[in-house]
């Protein structure tokens, strides 16, 4: 299939039709306290069996569902880097580098939407998305599928999960899906604390989660079993520097831009990250991410939707001294200012912050099947 | 939307090749003819050089047009079936490029009967092929400061896909042959002898007509399966791709290349194996021959037409048993190498400059419009 493309510059008509998507009220009482993380949601038509997530963990890590087969899921997820990528932009396919910082595949299955801004409903529709999108994985849904069906195991495996008599594309996302539902993590010494296991948290872990709901105010937003309210804000975090000093991150810059549709005139002027106005287009949207949850960061360095900060006392300074500066100043949360924290304070709640994450999730990588020829039915 | 238009164009071409079948079959020198030049501007000529053998017009920016399309191999590539975008194989034999800016239909299959701006748009975007997605192209574009100007120059302003498609096509038309033996009307006895064959009682021209040796029709001449296409996985999978982008029926099954069914849709079948007639001008540049480039030589191909073609129901009628002499084997062979001109491999067809790699950083790229 031929890559999309466009003829004219800018489409006059935004793709998404726009959302009010409110803050919610200011006033630490109306959010729900941090709690023990539960089993993710299962969605009906896709229910986990061991087979299928057994699929999916093979195609999570098989790079033939990409262009130049190359680029796996794993290869931006990876988990020797916290199912994410350690760097501040994310490695891209080759020859380009990705605008945003690589989020870890941990938990994302309880979000509601996925992406720094949202942009995906569920991961059965994030995951073809990323093996698309051209500075991700730049497949095409019918080299991909052919591919698949090349796979005598892949063959076998779809017919039993899902009944194909050859591979469909979407049935490999609904695998990856699944298997990403396997990704989870319940049993940080915070939910350990929090399902009544008192010593989980240290004498210094405590006083960084009274500093969390309290003083700092952490809980405004990070809220809720997954420590995230889901909503969208702008904290003021920078633009990434590598956008004025790396060739090939000005290219995907201006590529973001233009293939999202932004108009002519925001195009030639923007320098930064417009975040969930792309979606929206709403002017009042811009430079507002996702709340991100706290939970496995210990393993997700650098932070934020550009990897604009590179460790977890950075992040608490940065909040501390009020959030930071971008272009979108006029939509800064109000709930971004000062918070007057010594350093002891800091250091507590960085400690605290660490109790979001337990030990390391990791697997063996499955060995991937090869191809073989099909034999022919005429014989 | 591209499927359509295939459509049409067979109609037409059905019906012309009813017509001609009929008509006087072309004889004498002067009805091949050098083939025409095609006034080009210079600027824009420069440019679809350029883009030509810059590799970062595909998708991970490893290969070129000039990878498949070699310069020292009559912008073929000398290989039975070609590469592809990494990843893939091909499942077709890389045709020349030159004087296909005179062509009517372009691809083995014919499957574009437009204009070489989709047939380059075709070859950029293809996933088996470039894998490329425009926009991050254009925005490529404009990081080499040499593009700027050089698009500037060819009056399309600032770098852009629709620029590209434009300055390639132009730079194409510059592939014309020129200068063969034929042309200069220097023809040795034996050479003459083949094209008295040819023209004659082995009836080519009856499809390889005109200045380019080619009727740009389809016809099913029973060129035999490359059996590689379907014991690589590597090539077959391109060819479901392809198959099942292009609507072809239980194309799981098949092992067979169906050719410019594609564009016809015979209900009954009787297009599949039909291809387009090649041009027979730079063969001495640009074996293996066929769709599928199952003949590696020229003589391997004349054995083939002496036979009569090769084993297929649908097998055009022209085709039968020649019964050919060893010497007239010999002079058609002579006949077709005295087709091939000057290769085209001199600084005005290959782009010289080392072609960077990497990009330019914008230094001021707060201050600098996007
Ligand atoms: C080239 C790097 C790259 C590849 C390949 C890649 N991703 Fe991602 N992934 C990212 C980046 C960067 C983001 C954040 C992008 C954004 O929000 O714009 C992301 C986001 C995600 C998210 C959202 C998590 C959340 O918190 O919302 C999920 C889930 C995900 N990827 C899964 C996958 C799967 C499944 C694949 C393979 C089909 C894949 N990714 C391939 C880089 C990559
Ligand atoms: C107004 C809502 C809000 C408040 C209050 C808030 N955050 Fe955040 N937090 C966010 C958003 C939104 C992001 C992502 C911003 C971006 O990428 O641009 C984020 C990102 C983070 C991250 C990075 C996570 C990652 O995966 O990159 C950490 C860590 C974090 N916040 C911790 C805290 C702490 C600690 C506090 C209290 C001092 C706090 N936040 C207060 C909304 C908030
Ligand atoms: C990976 C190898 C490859 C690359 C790269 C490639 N081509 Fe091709 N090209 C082919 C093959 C194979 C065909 C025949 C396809 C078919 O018949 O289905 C072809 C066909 C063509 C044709 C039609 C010729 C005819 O007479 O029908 C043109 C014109 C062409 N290519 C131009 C280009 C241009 C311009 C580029 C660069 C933008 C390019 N190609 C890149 C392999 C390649
Ligand atoms: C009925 C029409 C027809 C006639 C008559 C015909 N050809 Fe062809 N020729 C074709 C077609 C169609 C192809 C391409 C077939 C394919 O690719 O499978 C072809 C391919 C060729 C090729 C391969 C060119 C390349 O670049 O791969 C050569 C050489 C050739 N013909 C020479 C001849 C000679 C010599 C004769 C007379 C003995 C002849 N042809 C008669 C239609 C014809």
């Amino acid at each position: 299939m031929l890559k999309g493309h466009k003829e004219t510059l800018i489409s006059a008509v935004a793709l998404v039709v726009a959302l009010p998507l409110f803050a919610a009220p200011a006033g630490a009482d109306n959010n729900p306290p941090l709690a023990p993380l539960g089993d993710p949601p299962i969605p009906a038509d896709n229910p986990q069996t061991p087979e299928k997530i057994e699929l999916g963990r093979m195609l999570f890590f098989d790079p033939r569902l990409g262009g130049d087969a190359s680029t796996a899921c794993s290869s931006c997820h990876n988990q020797e880097q916290g199912w994410g990528f350690s760097d501040d932009l994310s490695r891209g396919y080759p020859g380009t580098v990705h605008w945003r910082n690589s989020q870890t595949v941990i938990n994302s299955a309880y979000y509601g939407k996925l992406f720094w801004v949202g942009a995906a409903s569920s991961l059965e529709r994030q995951a073809p998305s990323a093996a698309k999108g051209a500075v991700a994985g730049n497949g095409e849904n019918d080299v991909m599928e052919a591919r698949l069906a090349f796979i005598p195991e892949y063959r076998e495996a779809f017919r039993s999960v899902f009944g194909d008599e050859w591979p469909k594309i979407g049935n490999a996302w609904r695998a990856i899906a699944s298997f990403e539902r396997t990704l989870v993590q319940t049993d940080t010494p915070l939910d350990r604390y929090l399902r009544g296991e008192e010593e989980a948290l240290s004498e210094q872990q405590l006083r960084g989660k009274a500093l969390f709901e309290g003083k700092a105010n952490c809980i405004e937003c990070h809220n809720g079993p997954m420590a995230t309210d889901e909503r969208y804000y702008n904290i003021g975090v920078p633009p990434a520097p590598r956008w004025e000093e790396d060739a090939l991150a000005q290219i995907t810059f201006r590529y973001e831009q233009y293939a999202k549709g932004v108009t002519e005139e925001l195009y030639r002027f923007i320098k930064d990250d417009a975040g969930l106005y792309y979606r929206t287009k709403q002017k009042e949207d811009m430079g507002k991410f996702r709340t991100p949850s706290l939970r496995y960061t210990l393993y997700t360095a650098p932070y934020m939707h550009n990897g604009a900060l590179w460790d977890l006392t950075e992040v608490v300074e940065f909040y501390n001294n009020g959030g930071g500066e971008n272009e979108f100043g006029h939509n800064l949360s109000p709930l971004i200012r000062p918070l007057g924290l010594n350093d002891d304070e800091i250091e507590d709640l960085v400690a605290f912050l660490e109790a979001f994450s337990g030990p390391e999730i990791r697997m063996t990588v499955p060995e991937l099947p090869a191809y073989q020829p099909l034999p022919d039915p005429a014989e | 939307m591209i499927r359509i238009e295939f459509r049409g164009l067979l109609k037409i071409g059905v019906t012309a090749a009813v017509g001609m079948m009929a008509a006087l079959v072309p004889g004498a020198a002067e009805d091949f003819g050098p083939v025409p030049q095609i006034e080009t501007n210079a600027a824009q000529v420069e440019l679809g050089r350029r883009l030509f053998f810059d590799k970062r017009l595909s998708g991970d920016a490893a290969i070129s047009c000039a990878s498949c399309h070699d310069p020292a191999r009559g912008f073929a590539d000398g290989l039975p079936l070609s590469a592809a975008y990494p990843g893939s194989l091909g499942f077709r034999n890389t045709p020349t490029l030159i004087n296909t800016a005179h062509r009517a239909a372009w691809f083995h299959d014919g499957r574009l009967g437009s204009n070489l701006n989709d047939v380059t748009r075709e070859m950029i975007t293809e996933d088996y092929m470039m894998n490329m997605d425009m926009r991050l192209m254009q925005e490529r574009f404009k990081q080499d400061p040499v593009y700027v100007e050089m698009f500037e120059a060819a009056g399309y302003g600032e770098p852009s896909n629709g620029g590209a498609r434009k300055a390639i096509p132009e730079f194409l038309k510059t592939l014309i042959s020129r200068n063969s033996a034929f042309d200069r009307g220097e023809l040795s006895p034996s050479e003459q002898s083949g094209f008295t064959i040819f023209a004659g009682v082995a009836g080519c021209g009856t499809c390889h007509s005109g200045p380019r040796f080619t009727d740009d029709r389809v016809y099913n001449t029973g060129v035999p399966d490359n059996p590689e296409i379907w014991r690589n996985p590597m090539r077959h999978t391109t060819f479901v791709a392809y198959a099942m982008f292009m609507g072809i029926e239980n194309f799981m099954n098949i092992r067979r290349d169906p050719g410019a069914h594609v564009r016809g849709h015979a209900a009954d079948g009787s297009d599949v194996g039909t291809f387009l007639t090649p041009t027979l001008r730079e063969l001495t540049h640009t074996g293996p021959y066929m769709h599928n480039g199952v003949f590696a030589t020229l003589e391997e191909v004349i054995d083939f037409y002496d036979a009569g073609g090769g084993d297929d129901p649908n097998k055009d009628r022209r085709l039968m048993p020649l019964g050919l002499s060893k010497q007239q084997r010999t002079d058609l062979v002579a006949f077709l190498r005295a087709l091939s001109g000057d290769p085209l491999t001199g600084p005005e067809f290959v782009w010289q400059d080392p072609i960077p790699t990497e990009y330019d950083v914008i230094d001021d790229w707060r201050e600098t419009p996007n």
